[in-house]
């Protein structure tokens, strides 16, 4: 059985996108068939972050219309097998998706596919709603920030209310928790939520701390998913974060301030690469 | 409790909020069917007690009533208790065709909640009214509502006619509303409001008071003006005449 999940935060630039690209580029690395589609149709990004910006010739919108089929749009990615992009349209809105369209093009990806990643839009209107309907996993993304926190906990209200499991009244869909931009050295400031402060609030599992990397931003600039960059922490934590989702035990890292920088790092004070 | 309070106890929300109310009301005994009997010996007894009905609501029983629908003439009911200024807002008791013939005369079929009392100089009745049968919400055991789950940002949840017992958080931005009292046995850091049906006797409990808003029967805090009451602590709320008390548990 195919596995819906949808990355969703509420609030925008949290790192859903980059998280969706990640996670789908490490459930594929680890032999699953999975499938990323990008929701946020009239902003698409995904394409961009997974570095398949000049090979989009059709879209969502485009499957949904009928103008071209699922497998015309769907994008194989050249570095991971099994790994495919379903891009968002850049010149349409959200309104173009509709609740069969969407429903038909997700019971034919799960003939063929082991994953299927929604990458939500921020926000809980229409796009959010279409993301997250046919969810059977949510993976949260929140910053350690109060107003990241807050939607988030919206956003996991209307996860409960809202999706098809709540509707069929099923088992409620299950909800992770993957904390990005976690920067130790300002918590330790007490600039930035604690970890334990934001699960207290959200209670829900955490997935993972991906902690604050400017490898990320290269990453995205560059089209490869900051999963593939084994040099990184935020790469790392990425890892463990899809280890920990396939049922792997792995103690959470990069949660304390590095202690043992050298005197190269203390010279110039920069942040873990 | 001021008009001006219950406004601001939540703003900017909807236009209108559905609520169960208690009301007591006059029930108009019919012994005759017949408006061209009923409605003068009224309009006698109107005349003996100026003012005691007029626009009042009134619900008629029909309990005394061992007629079939075709002697009873409700439109015609209708317009001469409206003429006389008497509002009939419904029927009550009688036997299912009668009712069936009051509805079509717009006259809803109304549930009493409590045991029914005489009004003077309605004429005492022969025997005390059948229960009417259908719903009632007497006696289900119904006195609190428990949330297992917590309640999240935009939620809002509404124990109607009994408590609400939260076993989690009730996070910011989300709204907990009991006719009863509320207990979180978490924190509570989103709005709570108590004693919503005008009950000043109700209150708040929490295990972590760290709350948006607090109300009880309309009277309310926000957090601003909760500076002296025990944040972060275990705390009752409890309405003293017109103020909010906090107190530590």
């Amino acid at each position: 059985m195919a596995q819906v999940i949808t990355v969703t935060s509420g609030k925008g630039g949290v790192g859903k996108t980059t998280s969706s690209a990640a996670f789908a580029t490490g459930l594929a690395q680890r032999g699953k068939r999975t499938v990323v589609i990008d929701f946020d149709v009239g902003l698409r990004n995904l394409d961009l972050i997974m570095g398949v910006e000049r090979r989009v010739v059709f879209d969502i919108i485009n499957v949904i219309t009928g103008e071209a089929k699922l497998n015309q749009a769907l994008i194989k990615d050249k570095r991971v097998d099994g790994l495919y992009i379903l891009p968002a349209s850049q010149t349409r809105d959200k309104d173009a998706l509709t609740h069969e369209g969407v429903g038909k093009i997700i019971e034919e990806l799960a003939k063929d596919f082991d994953y299927i990643l929604c990458d939500s839009p921020a926000g809980i209107e229409r796009g959010a709603l279409h993301a997250l309907y046919h969810a059977d996993q949510a993976i949260v993304v929140t910053n350690p920030e109060v107003s990241s926190v807050r939607d988030s906990d919206r956003i996991l209200g209307v996860i409960q209310s809202r999706s098809k499991r709540a509707e069929e009244k099923r088992e409620p869909v299950k909800q992770h928790l993957l904390l990005t931009r976690y920067d130790p050295v300002r918590v330790e400031r007490g600039e930035m939520l604690k970890l334990e402060d934001v699960l207290e609030i959200l209670a829900i599992p955490l997935l993972g701390v991906i902690p604050e990397s400017e490898s990320v931003l290269k990453a995205s600039n560059s089209g490869n998913p900051v999963i593939l960059d084994n040099e990184s922490t935020a790469g790392q934590a990425y890892a463990d974060a899809v280890a920990r989702f396939l049922g792997e035990d792995r103690p959470q890292r990069f949660l304390e301030v590095e202690k043992k920088k050298g005197l190269f790092g203390r010279l110039f004070g920069g942040r873990a690469a | 409790m001021t008009a001006a309070a219950q406004q601001h106890v939540l703003p900017g929300a909807d236009a209108f909020r559905l609520r169960a109310g208690n009301f007591s009301i006059l029930v108009l005994r019919l012994l005759d069917g017949r408006p061209e009997v009923v409605l003068p010996a009224l309009g006698d007894q109107f005349r003996r007690a100026p003012g005691f009905l007029r626009f009042a609501p009134i619900a008629i029983g029909l309990d005394d009533l061992n007629l079939t629908p075709a002697e009873v003439d409700f439109p015609g009911l209708v317009a001469g208790l409206r003429a006389l200024d008497i509002v009939p807002m419904g029927v009550v008791g009688g036997s299912p065709a009668l009712r069936q013939a009051a509805a079509a005369a717009g006259l809803s079929a109304l549930r009493p909640s409590g045991a029914e009392k005489e009004i003077e100089p309605a004429p005492a009745p022969v025997e005390a009214a059948p229960p009417i049968p259908g719903p009632d919400f007497r006696g289900t055991g119904r006195t609190a509502m428990i949330v297992t789950q917590p309640v999240r940002s935009g939620s809002r949840i509404y124990a109607e006619g009994a408590d609400l017992i939260i076993t989690a958080t009730v996070n910011a931005g989300a709204e907990v509303i009991a006719d009863g009292n509320i207990h979180v046995y978490g924190a509570l850091r989103g709005r709570a409001v108590a004693g919503a049906a005008d009950n000043p006797e109700a209150r708040v409990f929490a295990l972590n008071f760290d709350p948006e808003l607090i109300a009880i029967a309309g009277f309310y805090a926000v957090r601003e003006g909760l500076s002296a009451a025990p944040i972060g602590r275990t705390v009752m709320v409890r309405l003293d005449g017109e103020s909010l008390r906090f107190e530590k548990l």
